[in-house]
Formats: structure tokens, sequence, C-alpha cells
């Protein structure tokens, strides 16, 4: 039985996304984020500012449209959140 | 041999209990999860609570000598395992199951106050045992759905601890037998298998951010 998502993993999935980008340069688009993630635009939106205001993500406006690029604290944050949600998995649990 | 059994088995439990609620608070601290901050309450309660035990034991021995560990120290060591057990089964979203209204609720902890003191401990071993089991089974059935074997070591773990405590209950039954050496045994090989996903987490990578 699959639950509700948890804010950090909604979180973690929203940073997956930006590493995962093909054009990592340039970053990911709010489109390309909501689609991955399965997210609605109004609840992305305050995470987004929230992850750009603690560093996690950089915003980088480009000529067309707003992305977002994971920054190097995006990057550990996401290297120590796959490490503990394996963890949590270990013990039946949802991070 | 039966007291050497017995502080091997609590030293284990301390070992195991405190290093993965260090692992558990370290997670918490990095990612702001809940479910890691109750696993380290979870963990360091436990292992306090085999740390209690592992010394009312030691304490026996060395300055005491009445070869048995004192009931005060052995309740609260039991007592603070007891705690653990249930923030383990909470996180297993245990609280579905309570009962909605504030009447039965508060209901809920009135037989503590109805029975004698010394039954305290034969109650909180029982509390221990029925979150044991309950929390091998949720976490079985996490391992059905996940498949990891990490998660059927753990299941198997609390699964073992629940079964030594029910052996133990036996040996009050039937003392004088090897069913008491026999379910410190099975507890030891249950503490050792929760301790096994442990032994995965690469630790040198884990790093303290206190800005996130």
């Amino acid at each position: 039985m699959a639950g509700n998502r948890t804010q950090i993993k909604i979180v973690g999935e929203i940073l997956d996304t930006t590493m995962r980008e093909i054009d990592e340069q340039e970053g990911a688009t709010v489109t390309h984020i909501i689609k991955n993630a399965n997210i609605s635009h109004g609840r992305l939106s305050r995470i987004l500012s929230n992850l750009v205001s603690q560093g996690l993500l950089e915003q980088v406006n480009s000529k067309r449209s707003c992305r977002y690029k994971i920054s190097s604290s995006g990057r550990e944050f996401l290297s120590a959140y796959k490490t503990f949600r394996e963890f949590s998995d270990d013990f039946g649990l949802n991070i | 041999m039966e007291f050497f059994l017995e502080i091997s088995l609590n030293a284990i439990g301390f070992l195991v209990g405190i290093i993965i609620g260090i692992i558990s608070y370290i997670g918490f601290k990095n990612t702001g999860s809940p479910t890691l901050f109750r696993l380290s309450i979870a963990f360091f309660a436990i292992g306090i609570g085999f740390g209690i035990l592992a010394g009312g034991f030691i304490l026996d021995d060395i300055i005491f000598e009445t070869g048995d560990i004192n009931t005060g120290i052995s309740m609260l060591g039991i007592a603070s395992q007891v705690i653990g057990y249930w923030f383990i089964a909470f996180s297993h979203t245990i609280k579905t199951f309570f009962p909605k209204s504030r009447y039965l609720r508060s209901i809920g902890a009135l037989p503590l106050f109805l029975v004698s003191f010394s039954y305290v401990e034969t109650i909180l071993r029982a509390v221990s045992f029925i979150l044991l089991v309950y929390g091998a089974i949720e976490t079985m059935i996490s391992y059905i759905q996940g498949r990891k074997k990490t998660t059927l070591f753990v299941a198997i773990g609390l699964g073992l601890l629940g079964f030594g405590e029910f052996i133990g209950w036996y040996s009050f039954v039937f003392p004088e037998t090897v069913l008491y050496v026999v379910s410190i045994i099975i507890k030891i090989g249950g503490l050792i298998s929760i301790g096994i996903p442990v032994s995965k987490i690469p630790l040198r990578k884990i790093t303290f951010d206190e800005n996130l």
C-alpha cells in the first residue's frame, strides 16, 4: 500500500529531477519538474522558492523560461537523502 | 553461564541500539525526516534499556552478589526498551489503531494502576512482545512489497527478539531447563540481524550540514 508522499520525499524527487536533467548547465524547467516529480504547480512554486532560499537549488533565468539547477549543497543533500532513504527502507519505513 | 549470557546479550543490545540510534540521528540532522527522528529515539531508548540491564547485572556481579539483577534496575531497563519498541511500532502508523475517543484513550492506561506493582515488569514484557510482533509483521509486509534483503533481516531480527521474549516466559513455567539460555541466544541472534543494515551505510560519506 503506497501512502501519501512525505515532504522530504517530494523534495528528494525534485532535486533528483534537476540532477538528472540532460542539459545540466541550463537546468530543468518548471514543466519538466512537474512532470517528473508529479506535483501541482502551486505546491511546486512554494517548494522551489524554499529550496532556492535554502541554497539547494539555483535559479537560472534564461531567455525563454525560468529554470532550476541543483547546487553543490543540493547534491550533498540528495546524496544524504538517498543514503538515509535506503536506511529507513531497511526498517520497512518511508523517510 | 546464564549470567555471562545475560551480560553479553545486554552489551550487544546496548551497542546495536546506540549505533543505529546515532546513524538515525545523523540522518535526521541531514534530512530533517521525522521518521528518522522517531527511529533515533526508538533505538536510543532500546540501547539505553539494554545498557541499564547490563549495568544492573555487572553491579550485582561485582557489588551486591545476590545472583540476580535488582528489580528496580530491571524494570527501568525494560521500560526504556518498551518505549523504543513503541516508537518502532508508532513509525509503522500504529496510531491508526488507537481509539479515537478521548474517554477510551484515558481508560486505556487504567489497567496499569489497577494491578500490583510487582506485575508491572510482566506487563512491560508483554507489551514489548506485542510491539515486537507488530513491528516484525509490518517490516515483513514491507519486505514482501520491496523484496529488499536488509528489510528481511530487520523483520527476522524483530521477530527473533519477540520469539526470545516468548520462550523466556516458558522458562518461568519450566525453571532449571535450557529454555532460558535458548531465549537469550535467540535474542542475541535477533539483535545481530537488526544490526546488519547498519553495515551497508557508507559512514565516510555522511556529513553534518547545520544549514540544512
